[in-house]
């Protein structure tokens, strides 16, 4: 079962659409990456799950439960992190998971629970406004665990943080899932943060989806480039266009094969073969970044 | 429907706990201690005329207060407390934490509504306290007065009780002023405009159709047209209320 099924989502707002015909599948279990540059539509999108939006078109399911205006109980699967932690400067932070927990009705010991699990429990009798920006962000994710959530929406939850805190933040995510089964929501803008934690991906570009999927099938979408290194690049590209290769110069003498049919060591073969003496040969794998860039890029003629 | 009142009582606990530590919270005991303090200044240091009994004499005190009270102090509390009961939740963008929350929309409100109306109570049962403890206090700075013995407390009590139900139509319109705009500033300017509004429209025929001065028609001559102003607070709180709850319900949080 999906945690998160969309069905046509659609936010128009006043100048432009938000976000156009979205259909988010979001396993089960997973770590989702929600990912496209700002202004792609990502808070949009949360909103609308959290039903802070009214969508105008589409529908939203929770674990096949469906969320309107009117039928909210679905949120009670949710926990949430929208930008910045919304936290009570004047309350402690135990209080202030007190607030929430009288207004969703969790049993007391479950402020204990939480404290432990973001190892606030040292701090949880300081006032929130001396906490340091990392302490606001593991309070404010402590009030999204609060009810016992099944998913956890994240809004670019490692705005702030130093690479300490973003590294801490990871591995409690990690331990959610693997742990308690818990699915994750991450959106962010940081590819190489998303790479690092997600098992599967949603690219959003101008308030489309581009696509949706394991990290491994987006890699199938582009396949690893070979760069080629050769005493003849002219003849090199000739045997390889002639073999039916993708060849393209790179402008600093070497030559990059997109590697679709044949492997390295059957290019090399081919080039040596040919008469074209292969100095070095380098198996360049598609980071996320290229793959996102590739993506983005070829979607911008169409907006 | 139970479910929604469990729900209010988890939102009206968790206000209680929010006010902690807060200016909204502290205003209830400075403002009629002010108020107070400036009457029993007045009838210390100035030659007034009170009543011939005791019970007069308690009245014209506790009249005076009540005016400044009315006139001033009360709208200018409401507005104030409204703001930052708002402000609570405005502050931080906490509305979007707790609008994503399995709670109906309209408890939130509600919390709030009911939030301000208990502070407004419990400044007015203060205020009756004060009012004893301000004409004890003028028995020995002046004995001259008249005043002695107990205060008229059930007087006192109603009259009071009944400004809070004649303040209510205001309550309601100054906190969907201070929930619909997130600036502080907007919410305090229409309360502070709208009090300013009441001393030209107080002393006008339409003073009794007036949300800031229907308290004061409770014993603006002589009282002729209390009935007429809590009976139209409590109608006009009931319709800003709803409309208000049913605004809130269907806003959109973009920011």
């Amino acid at each position: 079962m999906n945690a998160i099924e969309t069905h046509a989502l659609s936010k128009r707002f006043a100048g432009g659409f938000g976000v156009h015909e979205l259909d988010l599948a979001v396993p089960a279990g997973a770590i989702y990456g929600f990912l496209g540059p700002n202004g792609a539509g990502k808070t949009t999108t949360i909103r609308l799950l959290l039903s802070l939006l009214q969508p105008s078109g589409g529908t939203i399911a929770i674990f096949g439960e469906a969320l309107t205006t009117r039928r909210r109980g679905a949120l009670a699967h949710v926990g949430a992190l929208v930008e910045s932690p919304s936290l009570y400067g004047h309350l402690t932070g135990r209080e202030n998971l007190e607030v929430t927990r009288r207004l969703v009705g969790v049993a007391e010991r479950r402020v204990g629970e939480v404290l432990a699990v973001v190892e606030l429990a040292g701090d949880a009798d300081r006032l929130v406004r001396t906490y340091s920006l990392g302490m606001r962000q593991r309070l404010a994710l402590a009030l999204a665990l609060l009810a016992e959530p099944r998913i956890l929406i994240l809004d670019e939850p490692t705005n702030g943080l130093d690479p300490a805190g973003i590294q801490e933040l990871r591995a409690l995510l990690r331990r959610l899932t693997a742990e308690r089964g818990i699915t994750v929501f991450l959106s962010s803008h940081l590819l190489a943060e998303i790479e690092l934690i997600a098992t599967h991906l949603g690219v959003l570009d101008r308030g489309r989806l581009l696509f949706q999927g394991t990290l491994d099938e987006l890699r199938r979408c582009a396949p690893p480039r070979l760069v080629i290194e050769c005493d003849d690049p002219a003849r090199a590209l000739c045997e390889l266009a002639a073999a039916g290769e993708a060849v393209t110069p790179d402008g600093d003498g070497t030559l990059v094969v997109a590697l679709r049919s044949r492997t390295s060591a059957q290019i090399n073969r081919l080039l040596v073969e040919g008469g074209v003496e292969v100095a070095r040969l380098t198996l360049d794998d598609a980071s996320l970044e290229s793959l996102f860039l590739a993506l983005t890029r070829a979607e911008a003629p169409r907006a | 429907m139970s479910s929604y009142f469990r729900a209010l009582a988890g939102a009206l606990s968790a206000e209680t706990l929010k006010l902690r530590r807060t200016l909204a919270l502290r205003m209830c005991g400075v403002t009629p201690a002010v108020v107070v303090t400036l009457c029993v200044l007045q009838f210390g240091l100035t030659e007034l005329e009170v009543g011939q009994t005791r019970e007069a004499a308690w009245k014209a005190f506790a009249g005076a207060s009540f005016a400044l009270w009315a006139f001033l102090m009360m709208p200018l509390f409401v507005t104030l407390e409204a703001a930052l009961l708002a402000g609570l939740e405005h502050s931080d963008r906490q509305w979007k934490h707790l609008l994503a929350l399995p709670v109906p929309r309209s408890v939130h409100y509600l919390a709030k509504w009911t939030a301000l109306v208990a502070l407004l109570l419990t400044t007015a049962l203060l205020f009756v306290g004060l009012i004893a403890l301000g004409g004890w206090a003028l028995t020995f700075l002046r004995a001259d007065t008249g005043i002695g013995g107990w205060p008229p407390l059930f007087w006192l009590l109603r009259l009071c009780t009944s400004m809070v139900v004649a303040g209510l139509f205001m309550a309601a319109i100054q906190l969907w002023v201070a929930i619909r705009w997130r600036s502080f500033t907007v919410a305090v300017a229409a309360g502070m405009t709208a009090t300013v509004a009441g001393f030209i429209i107080g002393q006008s025929r339409f003073g009794r159709f007036y949300p800031w001065t229907m308290p004061v028609q409770l014993f603006a001559k002589k009282g002729e047209h209390a009935g007429f102003a809590i009976a139209a607070s409590l109608l006009g709180a009931t319709v800003v209320l709803a409309l208000s709850m049913w605004e809130f319900s269907r806003r959109e949080l973009n920011t």
